[in-house]
């Protein structure tokens, strides 16, 4: 496994993940059959960090065991040093309400309007305060639904409840925000200015931000560092610093002068040339 | 086919068969079958001396409140075993017994204990709709999204926010749905307590219209109860779809199963 952090640099970690793994199958460590054994990661204040690897390498398993929706069957997961999961412990999601997921599925609630959708984890705190209701309104308009406020989301196209979703999420202001593929369903153009609107929002909000994507671009336009996970139990099998300069334009980060080195490592470690 | 053509084939429909019925009371006289015609001037005579009115209220009355007394406790016992498993299952079996045992053989009993008063009639009402509503909520309880559940706990939100604003709004469909199969099932109970054992109500009208040759009376007792059940499920449908709104396409929903 190629590293090119040292793990002594990190001293402000806010999400560090020891020796994570989830398995099922027989009660001894040995005969289970492994998702995701011996993982570390530690993600620094602000740092995005996007997510690769082949499918069923179990990518989305990482995100829902950091949202802590899955049991750890090993390890532990501290949030500012603090452990809030293992396996040894019984998830609770959502106990700090320091985490925002965007799931592959929208999971927007059908009975509500987008609106009331988006305010919905606002409201789950308290009565939202004039601030944060102008921060939904603004949010709502950046991704484009300030025309479908009041519309159910049974009668928004699959694309609108993805930016939906993504509205609600950032609209409850977690630092750590988790997505799972959340551009994948949209088309180009769309696609490009959420990208720019997420980068603009990330440095405005010093967000840390953990971005499962299947596409090298996407990847390495938006992040700080890449993990390509792979292999059975899913391990980490490449981690590399994006060391071009910000702001970015995700449309034209082709031309950044590393990015073909770059391309290059993160598709050949994904053709499985790179073995742990 | 457009709402329009609906109802007018509907209405045509209806009107043939009142009108081979009054033919047929006609013809072969209306001894045994009396005939729309007498049928509605009974009612009208009824209605003016306050007879129908009396007996009705009696009826509507059991039968609202043995619906109730079962929809509320079922709906509630439903819920209140989402995040039990164990005591569920036990439950479940149980209430597997009490839902075998015909609820019409336990009027002797209800009456026995509760009298001949419409205690004895609300208990049997209670007893047929608790089973409907029970098992109603119960297939919406499993039939949640637990992926709603999830991320709205990632949310930070609470059992009791769970409940209110992800659990109870997936299940309110199923709930109607046994609520509109209840309904008949209600009106059902307090007639047939009625007729058992009774001095009033619409059971106890057409019971004492059969003792008597009196055919009118006992259909003007139908009739009355038709136009019952008619308009409360009229009514709950309204409702269900002022609150379902949020649904694709409520009327074709495979929730309100023989509703």
């Amino acid at each position: 496994m190629k590293r090119d952090i040292p793990e002594a640099a990190m001293a402000d970690v806010v999400l560090q993940l020891r020796q994570l793994g989830i398995s099922y199958g027989p009660r001894t460590a040995d005969e289970r059959h492994w998702i995701l054994r011996d993982l570390d990661l530690s993600v620094r204040e602000g740092e995005f960090v996007t997510v690769m690897g082949s499918s069923g390498a179990g990518k989305s398993t990482l995100l829902n065991l950091v949202a802590q929706t899955l049991q750890p069957s090993a390890g532990q997961i501290a949030f500012r040093g603090e452990v809030v999961g293992g396996a040894d412990m019984r998830p609770n999601p959502g106990s700090s309400r320091q985490i925002g997921y965007v799931t592959q599925d929208d999971n927007l609630l059908p009975w509500r309007t987008v609106w009331d959708n988006v305010m919905f984890p606002l409201t789950l705190a308290g009565k939202p305060s004039p601030l944060e209701v102008d921060r939904a309104r603004h949010l709502i308009d950046r991704v484009g639904l300030s025309q479908w406020t009041q519309h159910f989301p049974h009668q928004l196209s699959g694309g609108m409840r993805k930016r939906a979703s993504l509205a609600r999420t950032l609209a409850y202001n977690p630092p750590v925000v988790l997505m799972d593929e959340p551009f994948g369903a949209l088309d180009a153009e769309t696609r490009a200015q959420l990208q720019s609107d997420l980068l603009a929002l990330w440095a405005s909000e010093k967000k840390t931000i953990l971005f499962v994507t299947h596409d090298i671009n996407e990847a390495i336009a938006l992040g700080d560092r890449i993990i390509v996970l792979s292999g059975s139990p899913g391990r980490i099998v490449l981690e590399r610093r994006i060391d071009i300069d910000r702001p970015r334009d995700p449309e034209l980060i082709f031309k950044a002068p590393t990015f073909a080195g770059h391309y290059d490592a993160v598709r050949d470690c994904l053709r499985s040339a790179c073995q742990p | 086919m457009t709402h329009r053509r609906l109802w007018t084939d509907r209405i045509v429909l209806a009107c043939v068969i009142l009108m081979a019925w009054e033919m047929v009371g006609r013809l072969r006289g209306a001894y045994w079958i009396s005939s729309p015609t007498l049928v509605l001037e009974r009612i009208w005579t009824l209605v003016l001396n306050g007879d129908l009115w009396f007996h009705g209220r009696f009826t509507i009355g059991e039968a609202l409140g043995g619906f109730l007394l079962g929809a509320i406790p079922g709906c509630a016992v439903a819920m209140a075993l989402r995040r039990h498993p164990f005591s569920r299952a036990a439950f479940v079996g149980v209430a597997a017994i009490g839902y075998a045992i015909p609820k019409t053989a336990l009027v002797p009993l209800f009456i026995l204990w509760l009298g001949v008063g419409p205690g004895a009639k609300v208990a049997l009402v209670g007893a047929a709709i608790f089973f409907i509503v029970f098992y109603s909520t119960l297939d919406g309880v499993d039939a949640v999204d637990q992926k709603l559940v999830l991320s709205a706990r990632v949310f930070g939100a609470t059992e009791s926010q769970l409940l209110r604003h992800v659990v109870w709004p997936a299940v309110i469909p199923y709930v109607f749905g046994g609520l509109r199969v209840a309904v008949p099932y209600a009106i059902a109970g307090a007639i047939v307590g009625e007729i058992i054992s009774s001095n009033r109500g619409l059971g106890y009208l057409a019971q004492y219209g059969a003792t008597d040759f009196d055919t009118t009376l006992v259909f003007v007792s139908l009739v009355t109860v038709m136009f019952i059940v008619l308009s409360v499920s009229a009514a709950l449908s309204r409702i269900q779809k002022r609150l379902l709104r949020w649904q694709t396409n409520p009327s074709q929903d495979a929730r309100t199963v023989g509703a």
